[in-house]
This record gives structure tokens, C-alpha cells and sequence, in this order.
């Protein structure tokens, strides 16, 4: 399993913010995107599905829980990882039962969001792979 | 996850003992999530334990911390306490259910204590003064019920005017969700550096001065302004000032923290309004509430208006000796123009003391006429400006006598109303007539009794360098001078220094939790700095003439405040008198409480004993309990799983070594280099980057059997062992019966049990150097217990010295090393595994202090030849900075 081989979206409204994360996260090589809005997240999610989503908590429009609800509904496997300024326990622990992967908070270190990146990534990868063996498991047992 | 396990009982429950190619790659993969899940829930763990120990360190006092540090930290480890719960749920699905129930209701609790109920509020936004009395506190701050009161209900002389209530505040600040904003910022700089902090609280200030008011907060000031016009006459000028909710309670006096205005004309009174707003976050406000736990979001400003005296003389009254609770002579400062030199300490000031008689002033006791050169006064148009005071006058004083025993009368009068020590700060107008202008309670200071005396042979004579006139605040305090000139110069401030400037300015208050002591050339007792300083317990003298010049920076330096010198060096004879007393600010105070109320639920545990019938997961009451409970039940999970079951792969294997002990092997990943189809493994095969590092330790120095013993140590071994049938070597479990290790390229967990000792290593070492550590159960023993306390802390005390950080509870000891390199990580696991087998039975020997010693030089000088010195020592040395770096963070 190459590590680093995985396509990451983040979800901020903070433009500045955003467009730091992207470039930081680029330069170790991740395939990243990024977009402003959760509407905009999910209309990306459409066109183009990806491992990870890095998803603000807090911005205009649709909020990261209703945003963090929306993607588990149509895209169950993606991981999901919530980052916030405001730390928020009740919000924090809301996320993590609608089944985000982690919560983390601003400013984090930018190692940490990588690993926690590769981390929920892997947990995917392993998911798909135990999906796809019970399902050939079904189908020789039908044979 | 339940479609998964079934498909796992029906494989285990064919008992085949062939699997398909594809059902073995199935299984397989099944094993990789499985061990995916233990190591979320172990890193997991790890951060809940880390944020755990800050919450503790925050308990201590180790750091002043703010809301933000407790929301912050109380989701991070709620979050991922949770993550353990969830995960633990993976590796025995159902199993536990209680645990999200229980952490549920943890949760919530800690939430209802962290979430405080808000006070109601007025709904008024701007109060005329001649409406003012005390009780509106909460409405006007406690500034300013004061100055109504004294006005209202004493009749006493104070300048027309009204105040912006604390309504209009939070109008302001949800007419632009502020408050918001203010809190991702300040979270944002949670791990800030100094430099970082100042450009900070210029931004949260110039954010709150571009905010927009409200049109009706507009409305209501300019209303109140144009009423005072028809009192005082068009062009009316004001002095704005602060009067926050919460302040200048006696315990905790804010004095002169926030910005005050004086002489503003109507055009700029929206804008100092809002710079007055501000300045509830200039560094000085924000790092004293930040030191002395008060809750940001509680503190709401009010501005009072008050019609400007453009005074002949001010100054401050204090109606009691700010330094000696046991003196009631009232003090008075006072100087030419307006009080703002005294306060902000820029200009030396007049100084005349009042005795008592009963309830009446007595007479002047003391007259100390200094030189005021300069002196501020009122431009016309608007503003202060500072002006050379003619010399004969400069030296004349600046009250008569009849003054001075009317503002004594004032003070015993106001002390007597108020039933506490007064802090008034007073002008003198054209006619001559006294007007108040503010009125506080005042902080006294115990006041030493002893007087240390400078006799001819001491060797503080001829250490010491200076004397100042006066003493701000008391005590004995030593360390390197800093000399501060710039304002940039307080980046560098470093801990512990002794703080020296040319003026008592406010702005250096923002030093005081991190300075041994202060010295100043110029300043008032009275000002801001000295109330800080007094606050702090931080010994202060001022009016040492030409310190700037004649102390250089990183000169150590002692500072005698009750005698006012200031001596070259350590004066241990003078530091020896005083206890270190610098109190823990915190306690006491509101985020303070709300730490521990919080803390209660987070860190105690109370399941401590695994094989305890009480060790279920209805039992966890804190966050800790559950916690350990996970930890526990984890490694158990992966264990049992890894044993029960029927894949060869996975099974346990013995492991083909030279030591004459039994080693098994369960494999949760990648632990092998390859596939190891028969029932023994060979060293060569292991690829765990922990496990081979621990094992050369364990290997290094061949074990010479158990030391000599004296008869006694032998007795107490049989007896102890013939008495406590829980030390029988034969335990119930397989699982503590043998050396087990679990294992895969970067996880390691030795459960082991030689005779009658039982110890765990567990450790992650891989390439992210934050998630790795390595933790040391060390526990029970033959022997009496008196022994093995012994040497548990034999066992706790070298692993200190290496960097661990130890404890000992009971005969236990537990050590933990966490976040270095890959390479620092082993060399320490190999350090764990020399002492793992050669410890183990020293409590035999360690009847007395001398084997004690002995053993101990010997095992440090094994560890030395076995592991990379520099690397150890470094990592010491790491652990140190690291310590410093944190207590320097915790500071900001």
C-alpha cells in the first residue's frame, strides 16, 4: 500500500488558511484539492471522489455538520476529518458519532494533520479491501 | 464490522486447519484492520494521556491559562477518548457497550461545567452619573458605581458625566460576533511565541477598533454628551475611562491595566470609545487576566465620562500603608498637573504621610518634597501634553496642608464607608477645590517585621551596589539583571531575571509573572506597576538612581526591597531568610475552579487493578478510568485473538534463543520479515524495530544469577512467599505466566514474569517521532515490602536520570518516555531491557544504603557500555529544553 498515494479535499472558507494548507500539503507531495464552501464540497465530491476530506466546522452556508452528514450519506467511505478554531465539545463529539475520523484543532502541526491524513486513509483502504473480500467470499460460497 | 466477524467464526469454527489461498489473504487483510484499530486506539491513548498530564501540570500551577487552554484541551481529550471507545468497539464488537454510555455521561457533565450559566443584563446603554450608586455594578463595572456613590449617596465632589454600560459593550460586540472571533484568535495562539503574543493583541485591538457600532450605541453617547454640554457648557471636554465588570475587586486590582483617555472632544469620543473597548486586550490586560485565571468572555467594559478637571494638582490617596497591614497612616502622591504621573509612574511625585487618631486624620508625619520637573496638562482643543514645570515652582509642594489633611479626611471617611482601605485617585482644580475622580479598594502587603541589618563584617556590605528611595513591594529576590529601554526589549525578557527600567512604566507589568524582581530609577508606589508587583509577590524598589546605567544586563543581581538595596550577586545570607512564597496566582480564581470542577472527571482512577472484580466498564468514572480500562482490554483483545484462533500464521510462536527462558511471539502485523508456517521463530525473522532493540538489552550483559544475599534478605524472600499466595509463580493466566511479546514492525508489548516479578514494556517506535513512546510497568516482587518499595524507586530513580518520567505508587514503578527520534527510542528500550533483567531481584540486597549505592553505580555503568552515550545524553539534554521550552510556553 503506497502510503502517499491518495487524493485529499480541504473544505475551508478561510481563503488564507486554505490556500496555505494546499501549498504546504503540496509540497509533500499529496494529491490534494481544495474548495470554499460545503456546497461546493459535496458538487466536487460528485465529479470527482476522493480518500480524505479535511472539513472546517465552522462556515456560511452549510456548516461542517450538516456538510460531515451529507458526505457520509452519499459517500459512506470517505473519511472524514474535522478541523476547527473553535474548540467546541459538543460539536467535536457530535462529528465524531456522525462518523468523522478525527477532530483536530487550529493551528495544528502540519506533520500531525499528514499523518492523521495517512492514518484515515489507511483505515479506508483496509475498509474496502475487507468489503471486497466478504463480497467474493459470498460469491464463491454461491457457486 | 458484525458481517466481518461473522465470516471470522465461521472460518475459526471449521477448525480446518487449511485455508484457501483467498481465505487466507482475507484473513489476512482481516488481521491488518484489526491491528489498524489497536494502533488508532493506542495513539489515541497516548494523546489522551499527554493532554491529561498538561491538564494535571495546569492543576499544579505550572502555567497561567485562559478559557481557550481549558476548551481546547478539554475536547482534544474528550475527542479522543472517544476515538478509544470507538475503536475498542472494533476490536470486540458489542463487547463493552457500557462505554459509550459511560463516556457519554462524562461527557456531558464535563460540558455543564465547562459551559457556565451567563448573567442576566440591563437593558439600559448609557447612565447619567447623577444616576449611579453602587448596587449598578454589573451594569457600569465597579469603577464607576464607586465614583456614582461617592457623588450620589456621599455628596462628595466628582465631575459631572455618564457611563457607556456594559449592555452597550455586548451590543457592540454581537453587532459584530466579536467575541467569536476574539476566541479562534486567542486559541489560534495557544502555542505562541512572545513576539507572536504582541502582534496578537494588536490585532485582536485594531479588529475591535474597526468594528462597527451599533447605530443606537451610537445614538445613546452623543445623546449623553449633548446633555452634559447643556450642563458644562458647549465644547465640554471629557476624560473617558475604564470600568470593567469584574475589576478592581480587592483581591484582584487591575489598576491602570486598560487604556484611559483624557481631554477628548465630542468629534472622538465614538472613536476612544472603542479604543478604550480595546484595550481589554492590550498584552499588559490580557496576560494579567491570562496569569490570574479570569475568565475573558466575564469581563465586559464599561467606559465612564466625566467632565475634565484641568487640575492645579492630582494625585492618589491611600488610606492605609499599601506595604504594612499594620500601619494606618494615611499616604498621599501628588504632583503638579494632572494625577497621570503618579499613576503611570513617570515622573517622581510628593509624598506626605497622615497618622491617625481614632476615626480622625492626626497630623502630617512626614512631608517628602521632590523636584517635579515637568508635569501634564490639558491642550485646549483636546489631549494632555507634557510641560517643564518652572524650577522654584518644580520644587515647591504641590498640596498645602490644608489640602493634604482635607484628602486625609476624605480617605478615613471613604475607608470607613466602604469598611476596606481606600485607593482614590484625586484632582485639585483652578479654585483649589478637591474632586474625586476615582475610588477602589486597596491590596496591602503583610509587611516584613525583621529588618535585615548590614553589619561591618557582613558580606553583603561589601556586595552591595545600590539603594533605592522607595520600596514598592516587599520581599528578597535574586537573579540576572535585564535591562528593559525598548519595548522590544521585553521579547527577550528571559525567566527569572531581574527586571530594571528607567521609569515604573505600566507597560512592563506584562514581565511581572516571569521576573525575580524589579527595579526602577523613577516611579510611584502608587502606580500600576508597584499594585502588580505587590500582586505578584514580586519584590520591587524604585528610585535607584542611574540603575539603567550602572547595572549591565546578565549581572546577577540581589535585590533586598524591605531594605531597599540591591546587592552584586547572590546574598545567599538574605535569600536564606525569606520562603520562597511566590504564590500560585491561579488558585483561587474562576477559570481555576473550573479547571478543577472540570479536572475531576478527567484525571483520577480509580480502577487501578486489572484482575479487580471492580474492573469493569461500568466502573469507569473518568475519562482516566476509561482510558485504562481500553488499554487494558486492547491488549488483552489482540492477544486472546491472536491465540484462540486456528491460523498458523498468527499463532503464538516460541522464540529459538540462548536465554534459558520461555519466549512467545504473537505476530499483529508485520513483525516477521517473512511467513513463519512451524511453532518457533528465529531472531533473524523478527523484524519489530522495538522488540530487537529491547531484546539486545535484555541479551547484552549475560545475567551472573541473583546476587548474594544476606540471610535476612533470604528469610524475608520465603516468608513473604509462603504468606501471600498471589506471588505464587504459577498464575491462573497463561497470558502472565510466560513472556509474551506482541509484535509488528514498529509495536512491541513484552508482558513478562520472571519468578515473582511481573513487568510490562510496551512501546511504538516508528517514523513519526511525536506518536512514538515507550512505557515501564515494573511491579511486585518477593521479598517484604519494605524491599520492594525500595526498589521500585531504585528502578523509578535511574530511569529518571535517563529521561523517563517516573513515578512509584506503592512497590510499583511506572516510567514513560515519549516523542524523540527512532534512534533515541531504542537506545532507550535497550536501556529497559538491561534493567529488566538485571533488577529484578536486587531487592534482595537492598537491606541497606551501601548495596544500594553499590548497585546503582554498577547499573548505570553497564547501561553506559551498552547504549550510545551521546544519544542518551542527549536525550537528556532534550529532555530538559524541551521541559523549559514548555514551561516558557505554559507562560504565555
Amino acid at each position: 500500500m503506497l502510503v502517499d498515494a491518495f487524493s485529499v479535499l480541504l473544505v475551508d472558507d478561510e481563503v488564507e488558511f486554505l490556500d496555505t494548507l494546499l501549498k504546504r500539503l503540496r509540497k509533500r507531495n499529496l494529491n490534494v484539492s481544495g474548495v470554499h464552501s460545503g456546497e461546493q464540497a459535496l458538487a466536487f465530491l460528485q465529479a470527482q471522489p476522493v480518500d480524505v476530506v479535511v472539513l472546517d466546522v465552522k462556515m456560511p452556508g452549510m456548516d461542517g455538520l450538516e456538510t460531515l452528514r451529507a458526505i457520509k450519506k452519499s459517500f459512506p467511505l470517505i473519511e472524514v476529518i474535522m478541523l476547527t478554531g473553535h474548540a467546541n465539545m459538543e460539536v467535536a463529539i457530535e462529528g465524531m458519532e456522525l462518523g468523522a475520523f478525527d477532530y483536530l484543532m487550529k493551528p495544528m502541526d502540519i506533520d500531525e494533520l499528514l499523518y492523521k491524513l495517512q492514518d484515515a486513509y489507511k483505515k479506508k483502504a483496509l475498509h474496502e479491501r475487507r468489503i471486497q473480500d466478504s463480497v467474493e467470499g459470498v460469491l464463491r460460497g454461491k457457486r | 464490522m458484525s458481517a466481518l466477524s461473522r465470516v471470522l467464526r465461521k472460518w475459526f469454527s471449521r477448525k480446518s486447519k487449511e485455508l484457501s489461498a483467498a481465505e487466507a489473504e482475507a484473513l489476512r487483510a482481516a488481521f491488518k484492520a484489526r491491528y489498524h484499530s489497536f494502533k488508532l486506539l493506542l495513539s489515541a491513548n497516548n494523546k489522551a494521556l499527554e493532554i491529561m498530564s498538561r491538564i494535571e501540570g495546569a492543576l499544579r500551577g505550572d502555567r497561567p491559562f485562559g478559557m481557550s487552554f481549558l476548551r481546547a484541551n478539554c475536547t482534544a481529550v474528550s475527542v479522543n477518548v472517544f476515538r478509544i471507545v470507538q475503536n475498542m468497539d472494533q476490536l470486540a464488537p458489542g463487547k463493552y457497550k457500557d462505554l459509550f454510555d459511560r463516556f457519554q455521561h462524562i461527557q456531558e457533565d464535563i460540558n455543564a461545567r465547562l459551559t457556565r450559566r451567563k448573567e442576566p443584563r440591563g437593558e439600559v446603554l448609557v447612565f447619567p452619573l447623577s444616576q449611579v450608586d453602587k448596587t449598578m455594578a454589573d451594569q457600569v463595572g465597579s469603577k464607576m458605581a464607586n465614583i456614582g456613590e461617592l457623588h450620589s449617596r456621599l455628596h462628595l465632589p466628582v465631575p459631572p458625566g455618564f457611563v457607556i454600560s456594559s449592555y452597550a459593550y455586548h451590543r457592540f460586540f454581537e453587532h459584530n460576533d466579536l467575541q467569536m472571533e476574539i476566541n479562534r484568535r486567542l486559541q489560534a495562539s495557544e502555542k505562541g511565541e512572545l513576539d507572536q503574543l504582541y502582534s496578537l493583541s494588536a490585532d485582536i485591538q485594531q479588529l475591535i477598533i474597526r468594528a462597527q457600532l451599533p447605530e443606537d450605541v451610537e445614538r445613546a453617547i452623543m445623546d449623553a454628551h449633548a446633555d452634559l454640554e447643556k450642563q458644562m457648557g458647549r465644547n465640554v471636554k471629557v476624560s473617558m475611562r475604564s470600568s470593567a465588570l469584574g475589576e478592581d475587586s480587592a483581591s484582584t486590582s487591575f489598576a491602570g491595566q486598560y487604556r484611559s483617555e483624557l481631554n477628548v472632544s465630542s468629534e472622538n469620543i465614538l472613536q476612544a470609545y472603542k479604543e478604550i473597548v480595546a484595550s481589554k486586550y492590550s498584552l499588559q490586560a490580557a496576560m494579567y487576566r491570562l496569569t490570574r485565571g479570569i475568565l475573558d468572555e466575564e469581563i465586559a467594559m464599561c467606559v465612564g465620562c466625566m467632565a475634565m478637571v484641568n487640575a492645579k494638582s492630582g494625585g492618589v490617596t491611600y488610606s492605609r500603608n499599601p506595604l504594612n497591614i499594620r500601619d494606618d497612616s494615611i499616604c498621599i502622591s501628588s504632583v503638579w498637573g494632572l494625577p497621570k504621573s503618579v499613576v503611570d509612574g513617570s515622573v517622581a511625585s510628593d509624598y506626605f504621610v497622615v497618622s491617625r487618631k481614632g476615626n480622625q486624620p492626626g497630623e502630617i508625619v512626614r512631608r517628602d518634597v521632590k523636584n517635579k520637573t515637568v508635569k501634564f496638562v490639558c491642550y485646549p482643543d483636546e489631549g494632555v501634553c507634557r510641560m517643564d514645570v518652572m524650577e522654584e515652582k518644580g520644587g515647591e509642594p504641590s498640596l498645602t496642608d490644608e489640602q493634604i489633611l482635607e484628602l486625609a479626611r476624605i480617605a478615613v471617611m471613604l475607608e470607613e464607608y466602604y469598611g476596606t482601605p481606600q485607593d482614590i485617585e484625586w484632582a485639585v482644580d483652578e479654585e483649589g477645590k478637591i474632586v474625586l475622580l476615582q475610588c477602589r479598594p486597596l491590596t496591602q502587603t503583610e509587611g516584613r517585621q525583621t529588618e535585615f541589618v548590614c553589619t561591618e563584617d557582613d558580606v553583603a556590605c561589601d556586595a552591595l551596589l545600590l539603594q533605592g528611595d522607595a520600596t514598592a513591594s516587599s520581599g528578597v529576590a535574586a537573579g540576572p539583571a535585564f535591562v528593559v529601554r525598548r519595548n522590544s526589549d521585553a521579547l527577550l525578557f528571559p525567566d527569572g531575571a531581574v527586571l530594571v527600567a528607567a521609569q515604573a512604566l505600566p507597560r512592563w507589568a506584562a514581565l511581572l509573572s516571569r521576573a525575580a524582581a524589579v527595579i526602577t530609577e523613577q516611579g510611584s508606589v502608587a502606580g500600576h506597576l508597584a499594585n502588580v508587583a505587590r500582586e505578584f509577590g514580586v519584590p520591587a524598589v524604585f528610585g535607584v538612581q542611574m540603575a539603567t546605567e550602572k547595572i549591565e544586563s546578565g549581572v546577577v543581581l540581589t535585590v533586598d526591597a524591605d531594605t531597599r538595596r540591591i546587592y552584586r550577586g547572590r546574598v545567599e545570607s538574605l535569600l536564606a531568610k525569606v520562603q520562597p512564597s511566590r504564590k500560585n496566582l491561579m488558585e483561587g480564581s474562576p477559570v481555576y475552579e473550573i479547571l478543577r470542577e472540570v479536572s475531576e472527571l478527567i484525571i483520577p482512577l480509580h480502577l487501578l487493578d486489572p484482575d479487580s472484580t471492580e474492573f469493569k466498564a461500568r466502573n469507569c468514572r473518568t475519562l482516566h478510568d476509561i482510558t485504562r480500562f481500553c488499554h487494558e482490554k486492547s491488549l488483552k483483545e489482540m492477544f486472546s485473538f491472536g491465540k484462540e484462533h486456528h491460523f498458523s500464521e498468527r499463532a503464538s510462536k516460541q522464540l529459538v534463543c540462548d536465554i534459558p527462558m520461555q519466549w512467545w511471539i504473537i505476530n499483529l502485523d508485520d513483525g516477521f520479515r517473512e511467513d513463519v508456517p512451524g511453532k518457533f521463530v528465529h531472531l533473524s525473522n523478527i523484524s519489530s524495530v522495538p522488540m530487537l532493540a529491547l531484546w539486545e538489552g535484555i541479551t547484552a550483559i549475560p545475567w551472573s544469577g541473583p546476587p548474594p544475599v544476606d540471610t535476612r534478605g533470604f528469610m524475608s524472600v520465603l516468608l513473604e512467599a509462603s504468606a501471600n499466595p498471589a506471588l505464587d509463580p504459577s498464575m491462573p493466566s497463561e497470558y502472565a505466566n510466560k513472556n509474551y511479546f506482541m509484535i509488528s514492525k514498529n509495536f512491541c508489548s513484552l508482558s513478562s514474569r520472571f519468578g515473582f516479578h511481573f513487568c510490562t514494556v510496551e512501546a511504538l517506535v516508528g517514523e513519526r517521532p511525536n506518536e512514538n513512546y515507550v512505557s515501564f510497568n515494573f511491579k511486585g516482587g518477593a521479598a517484604d515490602y519494605g524491599r520492594r518499595v525500595r526498589r521500585a524507586h531504585l528502578v523509578a530513580n535511574i530511569l529518571e536520570e535517563f529521561g523517563f518520567r517516573a513515578e512509584v505508587k506503592e512497590d510499583a514503578a511506572f516510567a514513560r518516555l515519549e516523542g524523540f527520534e527512532e534512534g533515541v527510542m531504542k537506545e532507550h528500550l535497550k536501556l529497559l531491557g538491561y534493567l529488566l533483567m538485571h533488577t529484578r531481584q536486587l531487592d534482595m540486597v537492598m537491606s541497606n544504603d551501601a548495596s544500594f549505592a553499590q548497585h546503582r553505580s554498577k547499573i548505570f555503568k553497564d547501561i553506559c557500555s551498552i547504549t550510545d552515550p551521546a544519544i542518551i545524553r542527549i536525550a537528556c539534554a532534550y529532555g530538559e529544553l524541551e521541559g523549559a521550552a514548555n514551561e516558557l510556553r505554559g507562560l504565555l
